[in-house]
């Protein structure tokens, strides 16, 4: 288990940064703004919510379940609050016992960019467009390792909308600026085929095609552990949320950054309290 | 069925399901998928429909990136000559 100074795990898969480990998240970020900035990406900041809706306008519920984490509230009825307040609203072990619930309507945000399909809903563009975007994404998962498998973590996102070719242009663009990078920080690190965590993925015809029309690369440190990828969906979000270039649905692409994943990159690289590299 | 039987056969099964599709599309070597001829949610239904043409059926697991790229490819890879 990784150890450093400025890292305090805890028992609930999530990790608080502070000192020189979070002043290198903070570099980190930085670099991939200045990496989107190379096209001009115009950076937005989402709340960590995000309607369910949203989420079931691209099927993410059916393929995903399993990561899925929901902000639950109390139903407001104040006889509702008074069973809550009169029992033990949180026993021993730490488990909640809430009285009845209120309807759920989000969903605690699993990757970055789905804001950036809903924020531009039914919009339609004659050129290529470039977005950026960091939020603190969830994903439930059966156990958790510190900085490399959380239950909580940020991602940083660069995303295109263009056309096939815009879109296939801006994912080998981005795939050489980070070999750059990489190089010049010296990582172990190799781009390799991967596809998505589906739940039942014989019965996902997403998994299906992922296997016959591979759309996602992975950056692996030391061939065990993915810090980026890139992923190319084709007009898979143009569709689903009407986003058109030039009268056809939008193609569009993204290269996501996992700034924990990064940190424990260069914790296993360089110890835990480095000297880090310059990037 | 003849080599170009399956490759007609495959180009019918793609416009039934594509109205969108140009007159004179896909060719042999257009690249269906990178031009939205074949989307996710009919890969199944090409693959039960494959297996109708060849008579055989197919192991998903053994899909391969690149065998439904374009007609020719499907047909290089399930109907082997």
């Amino acid at each position: 288990m990784i150890e450093a100074p400025g890292l305090r795990w805890k028992a609930n898969g999530q990790a608080a940064l502070s000192g020189p480990l979070l002043a290198l998240a903070h570099r980190l970020d930085d670099r991939f703004v200045a990496l989107a900035a190379g096209w001009q990406a115009e950076d937005h900041r989402f709340p960590t919510f995000l309607a369910a809706s949203v989420l079931e306008q691209n099927d993410w519920f059916r393929s995903f379940p399993q990561h899925a984490t929901f902000p639950a509230c109390l139903d407001p009825a104040e006889a509702n609050l008074a069973t809550f307040t009169d029992g033990q609203p949180v026993d021993g072990s730490g488990q909640v016992h809430p009285s009845a619930l209120a309807p759920i309507r989000d969903v605690l945000t699993p990757a970055a960019c789905y804001h950036l399909y809903d924020h531009h809903q039914g919009l339609a563009f004659d050129r290529p467009r470039y977005f950026t975007t960091s939020n603190t994404c969830f994903r439930r998962e059966e156990r958790y390792v510190p900085l490399e498998r959380q239950w909580s973590f940020t991602m940083r996102e660069i995303v295109c909308m263009g056309t096939a070719e815009e879109a296939g242009a801006f994912l080998a663009d981005a795939t050489a600026e980070v070999d750059r990078l990489t190089t010049a920080i010296d990582l172990p690190l190799s781009w390799a085929l991967a596809s998505d965590p589906f739940f039942r993925p014989s019965k996902n015809p997403q998994y299906l095609m992922q296997q016959i029309d591979p759309t996602k690369y992975e950056l692996m440190f030391e061939d065990r552990l993915a810090i980026a990828s890139t992923n190319l969906h084709h007009d898979h979000f143009g569709r689903a949320f009407s986003i058109q270039r030039d009268g056809e649905p939008v193609r569009t692409a993204c290269i996501a950054f996992g700034i924990e994943r990064w940190l424990a990159a260069f914790i296993h690289r360089y110890g835990p309290t480095g000297p880090f590299p310059q990037l | 069925m003849t080599p170009p039987e399956v490759r007609d056969a495959l180009r019918s099964w793609i416009r039934a399901h594509n109205p969108e599709v140009p007159e004179d599309e896909p060719a042999d070597d257009t690249p269906i998928i990178d031009r939205r001829y074949l989307t996710s949610l009919q890969v199944a239904d090409l693959l039960l429909f494959v297996e109708e043409l060849r008579q055989a059926p197919l192991d998903p697991s053994g899909l391969r990136p690149g065998t439904f790229r374009t007609i020719d490819a499907i047909h290089d890879a399930f109907f082997p000559s």
